[in-house]
């Protein structure tokens, strides 16, 4: 067997396992650095990314244009009900009590998905101009996720330099460090929370359109991949954007490699890694301990 | 006395559902009141301790496979197996405790999930010994001690459960009501102050983790011989949400709410599950609702409307409403 190909494009595999991760987990730890809620509902949404996607696609015959009608449904959505319900919560200062909302809307959304979609699994067909495999060192390796590559790094940086770079992003910082003295400063506190709540909720969106062509649009995708999107926001320290780069790097390889080598254990090995960092570390890579 | 009376009712009513229940009836009624069980034990965290664990369902499925694994290899006597398994799970909730004790908010949340989800995952990496995706079938009910055969029945088993409900309903009361129980208030409301004053409060956290642990896989541990089997369904993290659910919307920290939530809840699901497929619609949105509108729940909700009634005019403002919030 040739290695050196199949370690390569292993490693291809994870970045691009990374990067639809990177969309969900930013999202997560955005939201969570400026408003402290622990958004259940981010698989959820991602879900309804799927979907969204999947009609756009369906109808317009675009997977661009669904890279842009999903998360623009999404986001709506996830203003909407921060507008309707957690901010009518800020006042009680209760964390819990963002937790089991956000509970409850994933467990709305997931029902209100089967109902628009129905049950069974909707496939959303590769972009034509990403089809086919290219051959790296004798092993093939599809185009698209060369494409997720690119767009999750692209995404990343543009990201970055949007909070780094911008009055938008400066403000969202200057949110997630003393919101009151923002607030004293005259800014409206609740559009930025409002604005970041949608932004989260359109990143996780993007991912979920992102993932359609590889795993389909099916019920329960939400579910599977919150636990993951956890697991990297802890691990990265939440709250913190480059934290959760690195851990959906860390954990996209746990899951490519961990799935090849220690099949039996792949599930273990990312909890018992979150554990050990959480032991040693319990803010998290990057995070600060509350 | 009111308590008294109160319970002494609550015990002859419960010993009388039997006697008045079609058969198929106590099959939902005994799968209720274990639920009960298990949202009690979840409330000693999230009512007493304001410790919110998003992975209790670790407790149920401890509970439920070590008892499904005793009573499968060992043939021991059925209530045996089950204080063993109790016993086995709580020892087995020291680390976690330990580690997640580390932490508090939403960090303790999220450990407790992350233990649930490692335990999931070692259903499967062990699949010679919990069966895997299968899970394990065919557990059986021995009869004794002294060859008792009460529990082999489903009447005697709903006594059994009876018991086991209010045995513990009884040790949370007075757990909570004990100078423990006190010290557990002063963490809720401000743990930095009950440090402050010289308490250990991770001795006392860890503590309460174990217990709630404990109590919780009492459920499991009845759920699994009942049931014949045990499956990784019964490890599944939205069970965990579940039960929270079942804790807020019945009322959390009054431990007799989240055992009517849990009733309640099984109840419902069992009678709307078939007449309509928006169960969860509607569940999701009563959760919504309780947790944004009456976040004491239906029992904060009863007893505050008691007390009020209860209160002779003109003998001043009710102490719940000094705040002015409900004039």
């Amino acid at each position: 067997m040739n290695f050196a190909g199949f370690l390569l494009t292993q490693c291809l595999n994870a970045l691009s396992q990374a990067s639809i991760l990177f969309f969900i987990a930013s999202g997560l730890t955005l939201i969570f650095g400026i408003m402290r809620i622990v958004n259940f509902a981010h698989g959820a949404l991602f879900m309804l990314g799927a979907y969204a996607g999947y009609t756009a696609v369906t109808v317009t015959g675009s997977f661009t244009l669904a890279l842009v009608f999903a998360p623009l449904v999404t986001g709506l959505v996830g203003m909407a009900f921060e507008r309707a319900f957690l901010s009518r919560l800020y006042v009680r200062g209760d964390g819990g009590a963002y937790l089991m909302v956000t509970f409850g809307l994933a467990v709305i959304m997931g029902e209100a998905i089967r109902l628009i979609w129905g049950p069974q699994p909707q496939g959303v067909p590769t972009p034509d101009m990403l089809r086919g495999v290219v051959f790296l060192l004798n092993q093939p390796f599809p185009y698209y996720r060369f494409f997720l590559i690119a767009i999750g790094a692209a995404a990343a940086i543009g990201l970055w330099q949007f909070l780094e770079r911008t009055r938008a992003g400066l403000l969202i910082r200057a949110v997630s460090q003393n919101a009151e003295m923002v607030h004293a400063l005259g800014t409206n506190v609740e559009y930025v929370r409002t604005g970041v709540f949608g932004l989260g909720c359109a990143m996780a969106a993007i991912g979920g359109v992102l993932a359609a062509p590889l795993v389909t649009a099916y019920l329960g995708m939400g579910s599977n991949v919150i636990i993951d999107a956890f697991v990297i926001v802890i691990i990265g320290g939440m709250g913190s954007f480059l934290g959760s780069i690195i851990g959906s790097l860390l954990v996209a390889f746990v899951q490519v490699f961990g799935a090849y080598y220690f099949p039996n254990l792949a599930l273990a090995i990312m909890y018992l890694l979150m554990l050990l960092i959480l032991v040693v570390r319990p803010g998290g890579l990057l995070g600060k301990e509350e | 006395m009111r308590f008294a009376y109160g319970l002494a009712i609550a015990v002859v009513g419960a010993c009388l559902v039997p006697l008045v229940s079609p058969n198929y009836m106590l099959t939902i009624i005994i799968e209720a009141l274990i639920w009960g069980i298990f949202a009690m034990s979840l409330d000693l965290l999230v009512g007493y301790t304001r410790l919110y664990s998003f992975g209790h369902v670790a407790a149920y499925g401890l509970g439920a496979y070590s008892s499904a694994l005793l009573l499968l290899h060992f043939h021991m006597p059925l209530p045996f197996a089950i204080i063993l398994a109790v016993v086995i799970s709580s020892l087995i909730a020291t680390p976690i405790a330990w580690v997640c004790t580390r932490t508090h908010g939403v960090s303790f949340a999220m450990l407790t999930l992350a233990f649930a989800q490692l335990g999931y995952a070692m259903l499967y990496r062990f699949k010679e010994f919990t069966g895997g995706s299968n899970g394990l079938a065919g557990i059986p009910r021995p009869a004794g001690p002294f060859g008792i055969e009460l529990f082999q029945h489903k009447v005697g088993y709903f006594y059994l459960v009876v018991f086991c409900l209010f045995g513990s309903y009884l040790l949370c009361r007075s757990l909570v009501n004990s100078p423990f129980g006190s010290v557990l208030a002063g963490i809720r409301e401000n743990e930095a102050k009950t440090r402050a004053l010289g308490y250990n409060t991770r001795a006392y956290k860890r503590a309460i983790v174990i217990a709630s642990y404990g109590f919780g896989s009492l459920a499991g541990a009845l759920y699994a011989p009942f049931a014949g089997f045990a499956s990784p369904e019964l490890f599944f993290w939205l069970i965990s949400g579940k039960v929270l659910i079942m804790v807020i919307v019945g009322g959390a920290g009054t431990l007799i709410g989240p055992i009517i939530g849990g009733i309640f809840f099984i109840f419902l699901e069992n009678q709307l599950a078939e007449i309509t497929d928006l169960w969860p619609l509607i569940f999701g949105s009563v959760f919504i609702a309780f947790v944004m509108l009456a976040p004491q729940g239906i029992w904060g909700l009863v007893t505050s409307t008691l007390n009020r009634r209860r209160a002779p005019a003109g003998a001043g403002p009710d102490p719940e409403d000094v705040s002015g919030a409900s004039a």
